[in-house]
């Protein structure tokens, strides 16, 4: 469904160019949900944008490879868009426009996408807001977004993008502005609408719990390069680059009650650095001289990382 | 030995909207908790639950209808304003939000002399000192004492807002989601700072998340609250292996590491 190998993203400054993006390497199936993880600053969201076409301008970008559904994506980002991929961001209660009513919300977005008349409109707004688990759609059209509460918001969120008839979703963050619980139910949503419209989903989180609890697979990615891959099982329980390693050992229930744990010292690199050499080798507790030359790519049991490291 | 804060049946509800509404719901309804000398109690819930309420009653920024609360064994309602503010100077106070509780026209150094000033101790080498002891107490080099907030990372700008909470030698700590706004890496390292301050200077800390899992590992004791009220309090390390609440559970057996007992 989407191939992108060696992606880079350069942005102008004044400071020099900024390399948000150093080497991306993602490939999806179709029907399936895939994580990108990773701390701020890390490149999930950028790499989003450029999915989705809205890069900042000036941005230079580069790749081997980068096609969606067996097409290159470079040159029809604008038709996917909408069309093909949708956003479901963070914050719902942003993504919504306060002083307009959801029907009308839904309805600009049907509006753009099919040709129908008003009524048959309406009816497949209903029709969307019911498959998102929202109960009485008929009367949620005339509300407006601050009466209803953040998981609610969210479906409606997730009730447009589904209304633009695209059928690869980007949710960035989705739960992260919801309460545990009601994020659970969500996310729930979400994998049963990947089972029954067969939707594919790339999956923005820095929440391992989320991770762990959607994904098929997911990729690691630490200042702009993606590190590890790999099945979500084998990747959370058998983490290979010491990046992945260090994230899983710093959550706070990976040490005993009370313990310290084990946090990363240091911090990323900054953007405006070029990094010829492996570029978490400065924080790492395993770098050695070799940690200067580009780290090879290693496979093992469906994962794939980038590190000198031998497997012991 | 006495409570550090000690709060009984509190109830608290917020004044009706309009003249004619009706009384609303309590938005506390009858809270008791009690925390000793040297202890961490997390308070876990969602939004909506009571949490921020309850913080604002224990720092009286709010009113209350009935109960009490007790810091040090004072009622703050009590004091007169002198001795309001002297008592206040055992409470420190760490927000969410680094980037808005540090004013970005300030340096680190004003930012931490600002509640010692505020104390009536005098500008000059000794207080200077005091910041830069501080600011190496929770891990950060003196050179930072000339920077401002907006030119530090988010878990640099914690530590600055720990160390200002910490400035007036408070007794109580009372951190308001300290690591909801970090990544997981940083979250650890002030994790680890708290434990270390804890460990240290023997303080008593409140802890207030959402995140079961961050409060369950340094606290001693867990509070759950939901709709107004605590559902289920314990020993963290009972509460982990056996909850009773099934809401606590739900919280707990969302994602990795999902305790044995719920698998």
């Amino acid at each position: 469904m989407l191939e992108i190998a060696n992606l880079s993203v350069t942005l102008p400054s004044r400071r020099g160019p900024l390399h948000v993006l150093r080497r991306i390497d993602l490939s999806m199936a179709k029907g399936q949900i895939h994580g990108l993880i990773g701390e701020s600053g890390c490149g999930k969201t950028m790499t989003a944008m450029a999915l989705l076409g809205l890069l900042p301008e000036g941005a230079v970008v580069a790749a081997d490879r980068f096609r969606f559904d067996g097409d290159e994506v470079a040159g029809r980002v604008k038709t996917l868009r909408g069309r093909r991929i949708a956003l479901i961001s963070q914050d719902p209660a942003a993504a919504l426009n306060p002083v307009l009513t959801i029907g009308r919300q839904m309805d600009d977005v049907i509006r753009s996408h099919h040709a129908l008349p008003r009524p048959e409109r309406q009816a497949k707004a209903v029709d969307i807001l019911a498959a998102t688990g929202l109960p009485d759609p008929q009367n949620l059209l005339r509300r407006y977004p601050h009466q209803l509460s953040g998981g609610m918001q969210q479906r409606v969120v997730i009730a447009q993008a589904l209304a633009t008839g695209a059928d690869f979703l980007i949710a960035d963050e989705p739960t992260t502005a919801l309460d545990v619980t009601v994020g659970a139910q969500v996310l729930r949503l979400l994998r049963d609408l990947v089972a029954s419209r067969g939707l594919t989903v790339l999956m923005i989180t820095h929440d391992m719990d989320v991770v762990a609890e959607t994904c098929d697979r997911a990729t690691v990615l630490y200042a702009g390069i993606s590190v590890e891959e790999g099945p979500v099982g084998a990747l959370l329980d058998h983490p290979r680059h010491p990046y992945t390693q260090a994230l899983l050992a710093a959550l706070p229930d990976a040490a005993p009650h009370g313990a310290r744990l084990a946090a990363v010292e240091g911090s990323i690199p900054p953007p405006t650095e070029t990094l010829p050499g492996c570029a978490f080798a400065a924080r790492c507790p395993h770098a050695t001289a070799a940690c200067a030359a580009p780290p090879p790519l290693r496979n093992a049991g469906g994962q794939s990382w980038s590190c000198h490291l031998e497997l012991p | 030995m006495s409570a550090v804060l000690s709060v009984e049946n509190l109830v608290l509800r917020y004044p009706a909207r309009g003249l004619f509404a009706p009384r609303p719901d309590p938005a506390l309804r009858g809270i008791s908790l009690n925390l000793g000398p040297g202890e961490t109690l997390g308070l876990v819930g969602e939004s909506g639950s009571g949490k921020s309420s309850l913080l604002r009653a224990i720092l009286g920024l709010i009113p209350y209808e009935s109960g009490s609360i007790r810091i040090l064994g004072e009622d703050w309602r009590q004091l007169s304003a002198a001795g309001l503010r002297r008592a206040r100077q055992g409470v420190g106070v760490v927000a969410q939000n680094p980037f808005l509780s540090l004013s970005p026209r300030l340096t680190v150094a004003e930012i931490l002399a600002e509640p010692l000033l505020a104390r009536g101790d005098r500008a000059g080498p000794a207080l200077n000192g005091q910041c830069a002891a501080l600011l190496s107490r929770c891990g950060l080099p003196p050179d930072f004492l000339n920077r401002r907030a907006r030119a530090l990372s988010g878990g640099q700008a914690q530590r600055v807002a720990i160390a200002r909470a910490l400035a007036l030698g408070p007794r109580l700590l009372i951190l308001d989601e300290p690591t909801s706004a970090l990544d997981v890496s940083v979250q650890a390292q002030i994790l680890n700072l708290l434990a270390d301050l804890k460990a240290e200077m023997g303080l008593s800390m409140l802890f207030v998340t959402h995140n079961l899992k961050v409060v369950a590992h340094v606290a001693d004791r867990l509070s759950v609250m939901r709709r107004g009220e605590i559902i289920e309090t314990g020993l963290a390390t009972d509460l982990i292996l056996a909850p009773r609440e099934s809401y606590t559970r739900d919280l707990l057996g969302f994602g990795l590491r999902k305790p044995k007992a719920l698998a």
